[in-house]
């Protein structure tokens, strides 16, 4: 029976090119000329945006692999895939949708492959703890995923048509029309594969791992008057996927996503008041099919209600926050007893602008609930433009993350007695302002307690416990770069990351975080023609947790190029591109046994009006 | 300005231009034994992770060498998606793959091999032999309780060439002359029948009644011996576990021993003159002579550190144990002396959960 336990545990794992922004775009917000946001000033954030979106694969994995430190781990080509950003494991990285956490309420974590990039005008990487502000999860970092609502653009389409190897297609359409006081969008967004690639060096084809998925968003914007303005969000995501073989002659199974994400908000301004209440509800179902020949499946159900306020108070250069948070989770599943839970939270923020060149900021937050300890969180930074061309942050913080569904509800072997995650955190970071490049240094310890784990028992039987403690430190450096001469413009970002996650009992590194992990991506753009080329490299990583060498996943690198021609004029694009997927044809698993694609080809167009 | 381009340039080319990665993972390939083949000695089956596709073998021979991946480094291939089981036949050796639903026939001398069965087999559990055929328990669908069977396999062209339906979840199979006997162990739910099967008809026979979830069996006097484990507490529904006689001519239950509530033994093993049984990492005797609860175990393997025991085999008078330990690094087998005095240890591979004697 263990076996069978154990899979379902398992189941429960860019358009106009760069012309006016990098690649990728460290968020740096300058002391000198702007008001105090709501926003965090001491940690790292980088937002990949525009072009960077579009000239990626759809997926959260693809865009985060090729442009991020964050390791991700893809069983195959489109199938399970989960996040290792600063060391952690898959559910200590936070995704938010437009300010929602919509980690999976039964596994914790998100599956990166079921978030599709372009029902978003932006995805935020942020790097560390962000407990106070993200909630729970949120220990490696947090990944936003973002809706804008403009005004005053008028009437604007954006269509983008894809074909590739493997019967891969892609056909999004994103419309948007907006006045002076009203805006709306919507954008659709279909994505589909045959995905049947060879094993290089085998007879193999990837069997059985055809997807398909669907994601329609819309924004609606109304200003009431000059003080209040009511938005309203929405998000559904379908998507059907078999997954692939592990063995040839393996049985044939498949998953599928409905997952709906609707929101409410309302801004409030005045006199140095900003106020924000948000009400939203999403809900997530899987099925998970172990025969594809039969209709049995088993199931998770989720529904979530949050409702967050948050109102800042400007006082000189200060700017004070409060706010609390309310969330609700009704959920079931197969193995899942029927469960209601309540969370809530209060939330406390200071920033202080001393002077135009030194900022501090202090956030505490106070966990409110029934189901397991309350811990309290908090956050703390400082910001130092030490010269014009050198800035200096730290930052600590405390962070955790709660018990999830099948922790403490599973049938039998939930263990309702869990505690929190708690993480305790400080990082420093270096900027330095080159001419034409921001080279960003930061430095980071964690400490992980009371890790949420599934290990056997003396019987053998798998069960949730606290179970380890991790010691995590590491590296990152992330560099963009950009310089134009007469037509030709050459932009480069690249990171790079030295990561050491270690269970503080053996010593040894946790599975699959690599030492070493690289990204560079250069853009070239001559009028109307752009080349790119994308490189990753990945260290090796153990699979097992004792580090032996024979089951090492090997290190690989991995590289895309593309070139693309605008036709357009004026203020029309139609651009027509072309790449090479892993062109160097490396053969290469980023799990083991889970062979990902050679070399392939894809061909776009995107027209905009 | 220039200069600082220049830097990042030559900096990204640098980068972009290596197009080659160096192997880092090593299946270090253990030459084969001195005397060329692998007789005398044992071989460990080590499951390997479920979807992994890395389970192996190990072969530990008589002077207590062990050779690892011997699979991997005779055929060249990887094994498979969790090894169950392994039986012999004449001068091969059946390996039952479950999660890869395949049967590795191989040569059980030179590990070279034959060939490999992938029609009609469905999750695959164990193999028995009566005369020149082979009969295989398999759960089909696992999620599916009604497409349960064994398979019967013409061990000339290894094709299955029948398959018998049975009850939920068959698991261990015993050949009594040409009677078998499979326990219902249970599969997506739990079995407490154990079925008869005469190999000659290829058809079920008779059912007997046993406790919850049946595992393995033993002969003894014309008696059979099932360990059943009992539903574990984390069913919802726990049931009591136990030992129970059946004598083969009658299929009656005649004697049983009852465990206490909340307790749920794994393995069973047969000494001459005695039963030998896993409970957690401790291990108990019963002998025949006196068929009662034993108050106290044999010996126990916690002071080896056994994480979690996952294998248990008595072989020319040792007893060999299987250490799991947390499922997810290269686990361990035991040997202990059938006083429970602990011999030596040899270090084998992912999650190993059986032992093969090839002398």
């Amino acid at each position: 029976m263990n076996r069978y336990f154990t899979l379902l545990m398992c189941f429960s794992f860019g358009a106009n090119f760069a012309q006016d922004a990098p690649v990728t775009e460290l968020n740096e917000v300058s002391l000198k000329y702007i008001k105090l946001k709501d926003s965090v000033y001491t940690t790292t954030q980088t937002i990949l945006s525009d072009s960077i979106l579009k000239r990626n694969p759809t997926s959260l994995t693809s865009l985060l692999n090729y442009n991020t430190t964050i390791y991700l781990k893809e069983n195959g080509l489109g199938m399970v895939s989960s996040p290792s950003f600063r060391g952690t494991t898959a559910q200590q990285t936070a995704v938010l949708w437009n300010g929602i956490n919509i980690n999976s309420q039964t596994t914790g974590q998100t599956d990166f492959n079921t978030v599709n990039t372009r029902g978003y005008d932006q995805v935020i990487v942020k790097s560390g703890g962000g407990g106070v502000v993200d909630g729970s999860n949120a220990i490696g970092g947090s990944i936003y995923l973002e809706n804008k609502i403009d005004y005053n653009t008028g009437f604007e389409n954006d269509l983008f048509l894809n074909y590739g190897s493997y019967n891969t297609y892609g056909i999004d359409y994103k419309t948007s029309y907006s006045t002076k006081n009203t805006s709306f969008s919507l954008g659709i967004s279909n994505q589909g594969s045959e995905n049947n690639y060879e094993y290089q060096g085998t007879e193999r084809i990837n069997k059985n791992g055809q997807f398909k998925n669907t994601n329609i968003s819309t924004t609606f914007g109304f200003k009431l008057n000059k003080k209040n303005a009511i938005n309203l969000y929405s998000n559904i995501y379908d998507g059907k996927r078999n997954f692939s073989l592990p063995t040839p002659n393996a049985l044939e199974s498949k998953y599928d996503d409905f997952n709906t994400r609707s929101m409410v908000e309302w801004v409030s301004k005045f006199k140095g008041i900003i106020s924000n209440t948000k009400v939203a509800y999403i809900t997530e179902n899987y099925k998970y099919y172990p025969n594809i020949a039969r209709d049995y499946y088993s199931y998770g159900d989720v529904g979530s209600l949050f409702l967050k306020y948050n109102l800042d108070y400007e006082l000189g250069r200060m700017l004070i926050s409060g706010g609390f948070n309310y969330n609700q989770n009704n959920g079931e599943g197969s193995d899942i007893k029927h469960e209601k839970r309540h969370l809530g939270s209060a939330v406390l923020g200071l920033k202080h602008k001393v002077n135009k060149r030194f900022l501090y900021e202090i956030s505490l937050r106070q966990e409110l609930n029934s189901v397991y300890e309350s811990p309290f969180l908090y956050s703390a930074g400082v910001q130092a433009e030490i010269t014009r061309f050198y800035s200096l942050k730290l930052n600590t913080s405390k962070n955790f993350r709660i018990p999830t569904y099948n922790d403490m509800y599973w049938e039998g072997l939930g263990n309702p007695d869990l505690k929190p995650e708690l993480s305790y955190q400080g990082e420093m970071s270096h900027i330095l302002h080159i001419p034409n490049a921001t080279l960003t240094l930061n430095g980071y310890y964690n400490k992980v307690q009371n890790l949420l784990l599934w290990t056997p028992d003396v019987n053998g039987v798998w069960r949730p416990k606290n179970a380890e403690n991790v010691k995590i430190y590491g590296v990152e450096a992330l560099l963009t770069a950009k310089k134009s001469i007469a037509s030709h413009t050459v932009d480069v970002s690249a990171t790079y990351a030295y990561t050491v996650s270690t269970n503080e009992k053996t010593d040894n590194q946790l599975i699959y975080v690599p030492y070493h992990k690289l990204t560079t991506a250069v853009g070239y753009n001559y009028k109307k023609l752009s080349a790119y080329y994308q490189y990753i490299r990945n260290g090796e990583v153990y699979t097992t947790t004792d580090n032996a060498s024979e089951h090492i996943l090997n290190s690989y690198m991995v590289a895309n190029f593309g070139v693309e021609y605008n036709l357009g004029r004026k203020n029309n694009t139609y651009i027509l591109g072309a790449k090479v997927l892993n062109l160097w044809n490396e053969s290469y698993e980023s799990v083991l046994n889970r062979p990902m694609p050679g070399r392939n080809f894809n061909v776009y167009l995107n027209f905009n009006i | 300005m220039k200069n600082y381009l220049k830097l990042v340039v030559v900096f990204a080319a640098g980068l972009l231009l290596q197009n080659c990665t160096s192997d880092d993972r090593e299946i270090i390939i253990d030459n084969p034994p001195p005397s060329g083949d692998y007789a005398n000695g044992v071989f460990v089956l080590n499951e390997g992770g479920y979807t992994s596709s890395n389970a192996s073998v190990s072969f530990i021979d008589d002077s207590g060498e062990v050779y690892n991946d011997i699979f991997y480094a005779v055929n060249g291939r990887l094994l498979g998606d969790v090894a169950q089981s392994m039986a012999f036949y004449e001068d091969k050796a059946y390996i039952v793959v479950n999660n890869s639903n395949t049967i590795e026939v191989v040569n059980r001398y030179t590990f070279e091999l034959i060939t490999t069965i992938e029609n009609d087999i469905l999750t695959p559990r164990y193999m028995t032999f009566d005369g020149d055929k082979g009969y295989i328990t398999n759960w089909g669908d696992p999620a599916d309780t009604t497409d349960d069977y064994v398979a019967v396999l013409d061990t000339e062209t290894n094709v299955v060439i029948k398959t018998i339906p049975v009850a939920e979840g068959p698991e261990a199979i015993l050949n009594n002359n040409g009677t078998l006997y499979v326990s219902h162990y249970g599969g997506w739910g739990y079995g407490n029948t154990i079925s008869v099967l005469d190999a000659v008809s290829e058809s079920v026979t008779s059912t007997i009644a046993v406790y919850d979830v049946p595992g393995d069996m033993v002969i003894h006097n014309n008696d059979l011996y099932v360990l059943c484990s009992g539903k574990a507490n984390y069913t919802g529904d726990e049931t009591l576990g136990g030992i129970q006689k059946i004598n083969m001519v009658t299929n009656q239950v005649t004697d049983e021993i009852v465990f206490a509530s909340g307790v749920h033994p794994g393995y069973l093993q047969i000494d001459n003159n005695a039963l030998l049984y896993t409970l957690n990492r401790e291990i108990y005797r019963v002998d025949f002579s006196d068929f009662t609860l034993p108050t106290a175990p044999l010996f126990s393997t916690i002071s080896q550190n056994v994480g979690v025991l996952y294998g248990f085999k008595i072989i020319e008078g040792d007893i060999y144990i299987a250490d799991a330990k947390d499922y997810v690094s290269n686990g361990e087998a035991l040997v202990y002396n059938l006083q429970g005095q602990f011999k030596k240890n040899y270090n084998v591979k992912l999650i190993p959960n059986g032992f093969y004697n090839n002398n």
